[in-house]
């Protein structure tokens, strides 16, 4: 057997509590195309960045061309020829295309840049491999993300690396410029390059790879030939199968349409979308990185300003321009970052839960503190909230209870829809269960729920209805009792593009009947 | 925040950035030509020789705050900054007085002043780079500090010196045009080309611009920004030698420069496509606010009026340039 150009042998890395990675092996033939697929959270970029030096692995051995390490740092992984193409485009935007290609490296003559020179070995690069022309002095922020990523790709191609790494490369790219980007990597690989492919779009994968590894929950389950392995097989591989008995979800009679997206679009990141939430309803939403399932909510939370079609809240148009003005119209939002934007971490429970509602408790100005006590107590105890007390500052309480708290301060606001971000990432089992029971209590009390998450068997568990969106546009919607995982995430991948037949004709006495 | 909502339209965004980059041109001009016509001799050589030595000073500071803001980010509040700069004028321009007054050979003393700058440079470096202060704070006390040190030095009197440097410098002429007018151009002409040529300047704007992408490429980011508040102190000291000339000595109140320096380098960013902050830019913005002090002086306008001018530039562009900069960052 040959030696591998890359061989990661039992890498494991912990967080806190949390395992992300669990004795992972990973071994690229030399010469290939190495896939390496997962869903969020999986694992994927946790290897990635053990593999670049970022972060070390609590144990396990890399060897690279047949030398083995324990861990290395960014420079040793460098001169090893490994080189990354990250997801982020790392070009400083004012620059030309000639200083972004060459800093660090510049072409000089005694002590000075060769600027033209600079501009024309770039324009012979881009040309030879990519076959590109860019207009001549076009700043990086004057390029759209594809010719970035071209760009860095050239970069990277400059210091002559023997194993490129492509992390999520095709994100932020459309379909033809994705086409492109596959032929540049075939056209490396035959060049006797070594490439590592992570993406979770299966389709790229198996026209491009030549062996897959599949990670589930920071554990590599299996090695793939994707022109052997179907893509439906690869992607129920991919899926996580611990589902316990811990989703509730209380039968809710749905009620009128609160709120009703009209073909909805905002530029590249999503384009005629129509969605429709009834009171009573939790509805799930779900995709990719890349799929436009974020920048949608965002849209909804009024940081993302739609370019086309029309929201539509309670029957009328309305427009969000801000978050201020969402939470002004009764729509409550729980936001993922919740250090930065779901809880004052500083304040204490107290604040935190009445912040939300301050005009209940004031009167001419001033705070009510005896009304503000009764209420927080009351809301820690419905809770569940694990505190020292109302007094205690948000950020000494674990993940799960100061989520709890951002959901917590919504609650005697009496809002008409709740919009959910992740509500359930990087929480502990104990915590979750409360979460979805208090989700399950806003939708009995008549609200409308709209859940984001990428944890397809919580949002089967969870919701009613199920939105899978990808690349952009809903790729499919389903009803939550009648789907499974593997089917959301073939549908999210795009492995198959199925508006699911009998959800057509069954969805209106669906609610009729429930 | 309504001027950047309404510059967010990309119609007036466009309209914006027309009227930065060809505005500030175009005003240049008009303020030149409204002075050439109202104001007797103000196109002479003689006065335009003379508007340009008496820039030597705010021009090379600014030049040492444009490396720094190259450096650190053209962020007003998190990017870089130094607002030392015109304390250790002060400062260097007090200890070249008494090294000079206490009879140390030229040389010696010239040595030691620019010592001196850098030392603060270095100061300000450090709690910058290692400390992590905020630009904006550290160089705050870092300016009451040296201020301080000066009072010590020079018990908030005027240090009168005298030197064959300063005499050269205040008296000198070659080609006609005072030696200060020359100084101000070759620190123009180094510092341009270090910036805009060299690989250094490039990899300072990389690290200014975008650290991440500037640590991608494997540049220590601490050392390009430390290096550039070491540029910005030899600047002081520089134009401390200048100022000693001008004045004959080291002068109280040298802080009061510090707001035109801060206007010119930020003006300077107008003046280029890609409104970020260079060399020749500040070199522009300075002879831009040195034909406006002259024109008013030439047309009896009461000084002050220099001031508000300058404040409401400084509003204007870091207004305007922050707006736009913004939209940007949001494609």
């Amino acid at each position: 057997m040959t030696v591998p150009a890359l061989h990661l042998q039992g890498i494991a890395k912990r967080f806190g509590p949390t395992q992300a990675l669990d004795g992972v092996d990973l071994r690229v033939e030399r010469g290939s195309i190495h896939g390496l697929v997962g869903e969020n959270g999986a694992g994927k970029s946790t290897l990635i960045k053990v593999l670049a030096g970022i972060y070390r692995a609590d144990s396990g051995t890399l060897t690279v061309d047949g030398q083995s390490f324990a861990d290395l740092n960014p420079h040793q992984v460098e001169a090893l020829g490994v080189h990354f193409i990250h997801q982020e485009r790392l070009l400083p935007p004012g620059f030309t295309v000639g200083e972004a290609l060459f800093f660090g490296h510049e072409l000089r003559r005694g002590p000075f840049i060769r600027r033209r020179a600079q501009d024309r070995e770039a324009a012979r690069l881009l040309r030879e491999y990519f076959d590109l022309e860019f207009p001549p002095g076009a700043l990086v922020r004057e390029l759209d993300s594809a010719q970035r990523q071209v760009l860095q790709i050239t970069r990277a191609l400059l210091a002559r690396p023997k194993i490129l790494v492509f992390d999520e490369p095709s994100v932020s790219l459309v379909k033809r410029e994705v086409d492109q980007l596959l032929a540049i990597i075939r056209r490396l690989r035959d060049q006797g390059l070594t490439i590592v492919y992570i993406s979770h779009y299966l389709q790229e994968i198996e026209s491009l790879c030549d062996q897959v590894t599949v990670l589930r929950n920071g554990r590599a389950v299996a090695v793939v030939d994707p022109r052997t392995t179907s893509i439906a097989h690869i992607a129920r591989l991919m899926v996580n199968r611990e589902v316990g008995e811990m989703y509730t979800k209380p039968v809710v009679t749905p009620g009128e349409v609160v709120l009703e997206l009209k073909g909805l679009g905002a530029g590249l990141a999503y384009r005629d979308i129509n969605l429709s939430l009834r009171r009573g309803q939790v509805l799930g939403l779900t995709g990719l990185v890349g799929s436009g399932a974020k920048e949608l909510l965002r849209s909804l939370f009024g940081l993302l300003q739609p370019e086309a079609g029309s929201v539509h809240l309670q029957g009328r148009i309305t427009r969000l321009t801000s978050s201020r003005d969402a939470v002004r119209k009764g729509i409550a939002l729980v936001p993922e970052e919740r250090c930065s934007h779901g809880v004052a971490p500083q304040l204490s429970v107290l604040e935190n839960l009445t912040l939300a509602g301050l005009s209940r408790f004031s009167r001419w100005g001033l705070l009510n503190a005896a009304a503000e006590a009764r209420e927080s107590d009351q809301l820690i105890a419905e809770l569940g909230i694990k505190t020292a007390g109302r007094d205690a500052a948000v950020q000494q309480l674990s993940g799960g209870n100061q989520q709890k708290v951002a959901l917590g301060k919504w609650l005697g606001r009496d809002c008409k829809v709740y919009l959910l971000d992740e509500p359930s990432v990087g929480i502990d089992i104990g915590a979750k269960v409360e979460i979805y029971r208090l989700i399950g209590r806003l939708a009995q009390q008549g609200a409308a729920v709209l859940v984001l998450s990428s944890d397809l068997p919580e949002l089967i568990g969870i919701t009613d209805r199920i939105v899978v969106m990808h690349r952009g546009t809903v790729a499919g919607e389903f009803d939550a009792r009648q789907v499974d995982s593997d089917h959301l995430l073939a549908c999210a991948t795009g492995a198959r593009e199925i508006p699911d037949p009998s959800l057509e004709s069954e969805r209106e006495p669906d609610y009729a009947s429930v | 925040m309504p001027a950047s909502e309404i510059l967010a339209q990309p119609l007036f965004r466009r309209l914006g950035l027309l009227l930065l980059r060809r505005g500030s041109l175009l005003g240049f001009v008009a303020i030149l030509a409204v002075f050439a016509v109202s104001a007797p001799n103000f196109l002479s050589p003689g006065n335009i020789a003379n508007v340009f030595a008496q820039s030597a000073i705010l021009g090379i500071l600014a030049f040492g705050l444009t490396c720094v803001v190259i450096g650190g980010g053209s962020n007003v509040v998190s990017g870089g900054l130094d607002l030392s700069l015109a304390a250790n004028l002060g400062l260097c321009a007090a200890v070249y007085s008494s090294l000079n007054n206490a009879g140390l050979q030229g040389w010696e003393s010239i040595g030691l002043t620019l010592l001196c700058g850098l030392a603060v440079g270095a100061l300000n470096g450090i709690t910058v780079v290692v400390l992590r202060l905020p630009p904006l704070l550290a160089t705050l006390a870092s300016m009451n500090l040296i201020a301080g040190l000066e009072l010590v030095l020079t018990h908030n009197s005027v240090l009168p010196t005298d030197s064959a440097l300063l005499d050269i410098l205040a008296n000198g002429e070659w080609l006609q045009v005072p030696v200060l007018a020359w100084v101000l151009l070759v620190v123009a002409l180094l510092l341009g080309l270090l910036i805009q040529h060299s690989p250094y300047g490039l990899r300072l704007y990389a690290v200014g611009e975008y650290p991440e992408a500037a640590r991608a490429a494997g540049l220590g980011v601490g050392r390009y920004v430390f290096s550039s508040y070491l540029i910005a102190g030899l600047c002081a000291a520089t134009a401390a030698f200048c100022s000693s000339a001008y004045f004959s000595g080291s002068t109280t109140g040298s802080g009061e420069l510090l707001l035109s320096v801060v206007a010119i380098a930020f003006l300077g960013g107008v003046f280029s496509r890609r409104l970020v902050a260079n060399i020749p830019g500040t070199l522009l913005a300075t002879l831009l606010l040195g034909f406006l002090i002259n024109g008013f002086q030439l047309l009896n306008i009461a000084s002050f009026w220099v001031n508000g001018v300058q404040g409401v530039l400084i509003l204007l562009v870091v207004a305007m340039s922050s707006a736009l900069r913004k939209e940007e960052g949001g494609l």
